[in-house]
């Protein structure tokens, strides 16, 4: 690694005036600028990776940002600081990580990939990194498919991409759905490549024949339709018949019976019929058909999967991927992978890991952080022998656990098995149109039926199939199974403009009905940081200042890294420091310049904050000699536009409820602030407590962030996950939220309701078009030509008013106003 | 006008020439990625000496 040390937080200190960090370009504060060889960074990260971009000839990286007008990120880690990925090297991580046939690829997800500057220096890792062979990086999900060179160092990639300042995590073959929905996302662009070849040509010579192509021609011209039509009647349409099947044995209905029946009825009449030298023939149409219906599929797949695009590997609750074990024989704990944990195994944990199981804690105390059940952010003090929970953090130094249980077996991982499990069934691939099917296909079946002995009797049976069969073709539910998904597909990417990835369209349908709104308030109506919010340095001098600053550098402690951080930036003697105690739950004590510091929690003699935003959590008193000399608050802050964004949501009519695992009182300040009334307040919830509220309201809607808000998101009629949410939270949200901003809220609900109405003009229009041309085919008046003309106009129209439906609305114009 | 029996076989095979060429490079992996490219070739004015072959494109693993 390069000499970073000449940039060391305290040497920035008296930089005069505000300018733009060279690596990040983020302006750089007085209190925290970096200054390294002239040039001025925002922060050690940024001029680490300046340096060793230098060092290494890859200063073009600059360039192609200055070149494509390209703002850079900060760091995603300070490079300098060590996470160590050499367990890769180890062979029992290497067999996860990579498949048997290739040996030597492993893909990595990579953190804070945002320009083609990023791309290039990735992609120029194998030149200057030993062990990598070659490294392609795809952008849409961040991962890099990383080939080494046969000495398997596999930890040289992570390596090197850690001293760019960017971070990579190794991801597992196999299991990775992504892999999944790559194969399955080529197998259906392969389906719509060979539908729309034999649609196309079908379409050619059917024109032939309409323009008056006769005699031999016709029959030639049939006949390559003919078998034209069987690839798409087979291969293509193989998921219809897929679905049908899995439907019939569930015993559901869904809108592709109706879809099957039409594709198999129309060739099997049109193929008789050509046989029977008549020419009713439908190729085209059916072709046609599966074509449109193919090709309106995959486009809301696409713009769906942009959402699990954002589940980004890393930011999963599960993303440890190894742990210290304790390793009896040898008496000394080694990596291991995550998987290899057994009930029973000890394993070490240092500071700000998650916990990857249920246990007991063995070393004497810990503080952890409960955030993930409780949502209360404020780490608890633990003693030895007490439970610890997976998914909580640790906020000390160093605690050894004794696993009792792992995976899904423990707490966490049960809840969220079971809302996983509970969720997939929610969601429709029929973008929300199998509801109509039902009826549909009732309607049809009742109608064919009557249909087909009345004309029977009255005109003979084969007068009777052949109507009865173009009334289906033509009654072929066009509106929901292609212009739906198509609507639907739009209204998505719509809403993904203004900052809304849509997983489920089946929430236009619930959004309208919406009456109750829940917040979660950790990270959702408040930013979820605990910090400093008022502290006057000002009335302290530089000395008492510096003591404290080194003081609080010897804790690991939240509130500590507060201080630490605050003060970082400014010049201050450094005292030497003595006698350091951690004080039991309350704070720390240390002799520092000759005098005896207290820094522990206490009363605040201060009148509460009348800053709106500001939520205290807790205050600190700092007494030397045991009088005390300042006060520091700590807490939270409301987001800026939660009151306005509450209050114009109640002015609209919806119930708005504050659902929260925090403290009554905490609860109580934000309520407050933003006007909930009391009896809308939920404190103190477990997850399932969260998700047991919202079952009990119904017609609700959760907004909500962490992973102790995943139940009650699934269990919400309509769930949505706001930006930082985790992984698991948005695999179970119907929305996600892009930005930070409550007001997207009120776009969603708007974008519903606007979504709603043009489908349904939609619905009403195909099925008035149905009913008439339906009563033509009975009545004998429909011709295979008419059919082929019919259908694709009537297709276009209703994609028309789908279209216009979309003129957007709302939103921009309040948020002109907020 | 026999010829049309000919010409229409030949643009059949014309079609499913082009089909099967799809179909390959659906296979190859060519449509799973259509972000990165578009800023990959912005990137080619700034190869230096060094440069490492470019890696193929990421086929099935």
């Amino acid at each position: 690694m390069t000499d970073t040390t000449t940039a060391k937080e305290g040497d920035g200190g008296g930089l005069p005036g505000y300018g733009s960090c060279v690596h990040c370009g983020e302006p750089t504060g007085i209190e925290t600028a970096v200054e390294s060889a002239g040039l001025r960074f925002c922060c050690t990260g940024c001029s680490a990776v300046y340096e060793i971009l230098n060092s290494l000839g890859l200063d073009d990286y600059y360039k192609i940002r200055a070149a494509q007008n390209i703002k850079g990120t900060t760091p995603a880690r300070d490079p300098a600081s060590g996470e160590d990925y050499s367990y890769l090297d180890q062979k029992s991580f290497a067999d996860i990580y990579t498949t048997e046939e290739k040996p030597l690829t492993m893909s990595f997800y990579v953190e804070g990939i945002e320009c083609a500057a990023c791309l290039w220096l990735i992609e120029k890792i194998p030149s200057c990194a030993e062990g990598v062979e070659s490294v392609s990086l795809n952008m849409s999900d961040n991962t890099a498919l990383v080939t080494f060179t046969p000495e398997k160092k596999f930890s040289s990639f992570p390596d090197a991409v850690k001293r760019f300042g960017y971070r990579a995590h190794p991801v597992k073959p196999g299991e990775d759905t992504d892999d999944l929905r790559k194969k399955e996302n080529r197998r259906s662009l392969i389906r719509l490549g060979v539908a729309a070849v034999c649609a196309g040509n079908i379409m050619l010579l059917s024109a032939a024949v309409y323009s008056g192509a006769g005699g031999v021609f016709e029959k030639y011209f049939t006949l390559v339709s003919f078998l034209l039509s069987i690839p798409v009647v087979t291969y293509c349409s193989l998921p219809f018949y897929r679905s049908v099947i899995v439907a019939v044995r569930s015993g559901r209905v869904t809108v592709d019976i109706p879809v099957v029946f039409v594709i198999l009825a129309g060739f099997a009449l049109s193929a008789h019929n050509f046989y029977a030298g008549s020419r009713a023939v439908y190729f085209d149409s059916i072709t046609a058909f599966v074509f449109l219906l193919l090709g309106s599929r995959y486009f809301l797949k696409s713009v769906r999967g942009r959402l699990s695009e954002k589940e980004q590997p890393g930011k999963t609750f599960f993303s440890l991927n190894r742990v210290l074990v304790w390793d009896t024989a040898a008496r000394q704990f080694f990596y291991e992978p995550l998987e290899s944990l057994k009930t029973g195994s000890r394993i070490k944990l240092s500071k700000g890991e998650r916990i990857p199981a249920d246990g007991e804690l063995v070393s004497r105390t810990a503080e952890i952080n409960l955030a993930v059940l409780t949502g209360e952010n404020i780490p608890r003090t633990i003693e030895k022998g007490d439970a610890v929970y997976a998914g909580s953090i640790l906020e000390s130094d160093e605690a050894v656990l004794k696993i009792e249980s792992t995976g899904k077996a423990t707490r966490i991982g049960k809840i969220l098995d079971e809302v996983e499990r509970n969720y997939a069934g929610k969601i429709s691939l029929s973008g929300g149109s199998d509801r109509y099917a039902a009826v549909f296909t009732l309607a049809v079946g009742i109608i064919s039926i009557t249909a087909f002995f009345a004309i029977s009797y009255m005109y003979g049976t084969r007068q009777g199939i052949e109507r009865v069969m173009a009334f289906i073709l033509i009654a072929c539910p066009c509106a929901f199974v292609f212009v739906l998904p198509l609507f639907h597909s739009m209204s998505l990417k719509s809403a993904a403009g203004k900052g809304i990835l849509i997983r489920d369209p089946g929430i236009f349908d619930k959004l309208p009905g919406v009456k109750n709104i829940f917040f979660d308030k950790t990270g959702t109506l408040t930013n979820g940081v605990f910090r400093i919010l008022k502290w006057d340095t000002e009335s302290l001098s530089g000395d008492d200042l510096g003591a404290i600053l080194a003081i609080e550098k010897k804790s690991d402690h939240p509130v500590a890294r507060a201080i630490v951080s605050r003060l970082a930036g400014m010049d201050l003697p450094i005292p030497e420091v003595g006698n350091f105690e951690h004080l039991y739950t309350k704070g720390v004590s240390a002799e520092a310049g000759g005098h005896l510091y207290t820094i522990t929690s206490g009363e605040s003699s201060l009148p509460s904050p009348n800053e709106i935003n500001e939520l205290i959590a807790s205050t600190i008193v700092v007494r030397k000699d045991g009088k005390a000399i300042s006060e520091i608050t700590l807490g939270d802050s409301l987001k800026e536009d939660a009151k306005l964004a509450v209050s114009e949501l109640s002015m609209m009519g919806y119930n708005v409820f504050v659902v929260s695992g925090d403290k009554e009182e905490n609860v109580r300040q934000v309520a407050d602030r933003i006007h909930i009334p009391c009896e809308n307040i939920f404190f103190g919830e477990t997850p399932e407590g969260k998700s047991g509220i919202i079952a009990r309201h119904g017609r609700s809607m959760m907004i909500g962030d962490g992973l102790n808000d995943a139940p009650a998101l699934a269990s919400a009629d309509v769930g949505v996950a706001i930006q930082g949410s985790v992984g698991e939270s948005m695999k179970v949200s119907d929305a996600y939220i892009l930005n930070n901003d409550l007001f997207t809220i009120l776009d969603l609900l708007s974008h519903g309701a606007s979504a709603r109405a043009t489908a349904k003009r939609n619905m009403a229009l195909s099925i008035s078009y149905n009913s008439i041309a339906g009563a033509f085919a009975l009545a004998g008046y429909i011709t295979p030509l008419a059919a082929a003309v019919l259908m694709p106009a009537v297709s276009l129209l209703l994609l028309g008013s789908a279209l216009l439906g979309r003129s957007s609305r709302a939103g921009s114009k309040r948020r002109a106003a907020a | 006008m026999n010829i049309i029996f000919l010409t229409l076989g030949v643009s059949i095979a014309i079609a499913v020439i082009f089909l099967a060429a799809f179909i390959w490079a659906t296979g190859r992996g060519q449509y799973d990625d259509l972000e990165t490219p578009s800023h990959r070739i912005l990137l080619d004015d700034y190869e230096s000496e060094n440069t490492n072959p470019r890696p193929k494109e990421g086929t099935d693993k």
